[in-house]
């Protein structure tokens, strides 16, 4: 019984990260990265990977600390829990990636305040578990990057007709105007706000089959 | 101990301490790489924008040894350039030149033939400008618009243009979407190149 109510609650924790309650599309956090980083798909791949690995490894940290963390200071460790994971990103990058550190300029740096970091931090791993915890993270990084991807893949499309960097053919060709507004801030916020519509509009109509 | 007023201060030095000596730590281990890093792509820089001095396919040791090897450090007659020769005689200046861009310090490196005129082209080995725009100035399409052009002696070396503009021998077309950056980077360049050649002026009284 209690291997079973495990697993159930493992795939709520897949189902909310990814779809349910989904960081993005849903709860609306972490929006300044996913405006910042989106013109390149490649760059966004990046930050996602740098995302999934603060988020779930401060979860666990904060998960693992919270026994002992006083209430009154918690929001202190956790801030300095995200922190401490982001340099060690950043430094990282530096030493071995020198090329992506340069290309995602200060935006590394800024994961600290990405609210989904803390979000999820306050709202789940300071209450549960380590492996919860760290699950939870993971997913919920999953959910962010999946819509990040979205949103990159057709910014850089139409805005710069390329993916990953290749001339794609039709869109790097003569016929297609590239659309620059995409690349440039405000064309995030069309596209973040078409594919939340999109995806809002999905999860609204499954909900209405269930009932 | 954990119902006392000063537990949760202690407590909070005891975790700073500790994670800030991890930190600290994987810093300290990757400082020498990071460095290396550095050096490097200013390596690369100095010798991708002399004439024959780079070669895409050659790998990070050869390009290092080549450096070694080939180009010469700064020294009074060169005003701070990296100097080149061929057959003997001075081929091209290197001049290393950097200021403020939009949210961090610009570098790059600016080739000048021994005319000390013509461009022979601009390599930016570090900048922090907003990627997919301002960072666009390091792409080889924007990069490469700069080779052949001729130092003018008006008020501006060299000047940006709007895109889509009829350029002329001093002309360059600026970054669609990056006002800021372009406006940074025109002065940085104007005022290395103005700078540089000025001191060589005067070097050469």
């Amino acid at each position: 019984m209690a291997v079973a109510g495990e697993k159930s609650e493992i795939n709520k924790i897949i189902s909310d990260g990814i779809w349910q309650s989904n960081p993005i599309f849903k709860q609306v956090l972490g929006i300044c990265s996913t405006l910042a980083v989106t013109n390149l798909v490649l760059n966004t791949m990046v930050m996602c990977i740098a995302l999934a690995f603060t988020l779930s490894l401060s979860a666990a940290t904060v998960s693992a600390m919270r026994r002992s963390t006083p209430r009154n200071v918690r929001m202190m460790v956790e801030t300095l829990i995200i922190a401490f994971y982001v340099i060690i990103v950043d430094v990282l990058l530096k030493a071995y990636w020198p090329q992506m550190s340069n290309s995602l300029g200060p935006y590394v740096g800024l994961i600290i305040t990405n609210c989904i970091v803390m979000g999820r931090c306050e709202a789940y791993a300071n209450s549960q578990p380590i492996g919860r915890a760290f699950l939870d993270g993971l997913f919920n990084a999953l959910g962010y990057s999946f819509v990040l991807l979205i949103i990159a893949v057709f910014r850089e499309l139409f805005g710069m007709g390329t993916l990953l960097g290749y001339q794609m053919p039709y869109f790097s060709g003569p016929h297609w105007g590239k659309w620059i507004i995409m690349v440039m801030p405000p064309g995030a916020f069309f596209m973040l706000a078409i594919v939340t519509w999109i995806l809002r509009s999905i999860q609204m109509t499954r909900e209405d089959k269930q009932k | 101990m954990r119902e006392k007023k000063w537990f949760p201060i202690l407590y909070m030095f005891i975790v700073t301490a500790f994670f800030s000596s991890i930190v600290i730590g994987v810093s300290q281990f990757t400082k020498q790489r990071v460095v290396a890093n550095q050096k490097r792509s200013f390596e690369q820089a100095v010798l991708a924008v002399l004439p024959g001095a780079y070669d895409v396919n050659a790998g990070n040791l050869e390009l290092h040894r080549r450096f070694q090897e080939q180009i010469d450090k700064p020294d009074e007659f060169s005003a701070g350039a990296y100097t080149i020769k061929k057959d003997g005689r001075l081929a091209a200046y290197a001049l290393p030149i950097q200021g403020q861009g939009f949210w961090a310090p610009i570098k790059a490196v600016i080739g000048v033939a021994a005319d000390k005129k013509t461009i022979t082209g601009v390599t930016f080995y570090e900048q922090k400008e907003t990627p997919g725009l301002g960072a666009q100035i390091t792409t080889i399409k924007f990069r490469s618009q700069f080779q052949g052009k001729i130092v003018s002696t008006g008020p501006k070396p060299l000047s940006f243009k709007r895109p889509g503009d009829v350029l002329g021998k001093s002309d360059v077309h600026a970054v669609t979407g990056a006002t800021q950056t372009s406006a940074r980077l025109e002065k940085i360049i104007n005022e290395g190149l103005k700078n540089w050649q000025q001191k060589m002026a005067e070097g050469a009284n």
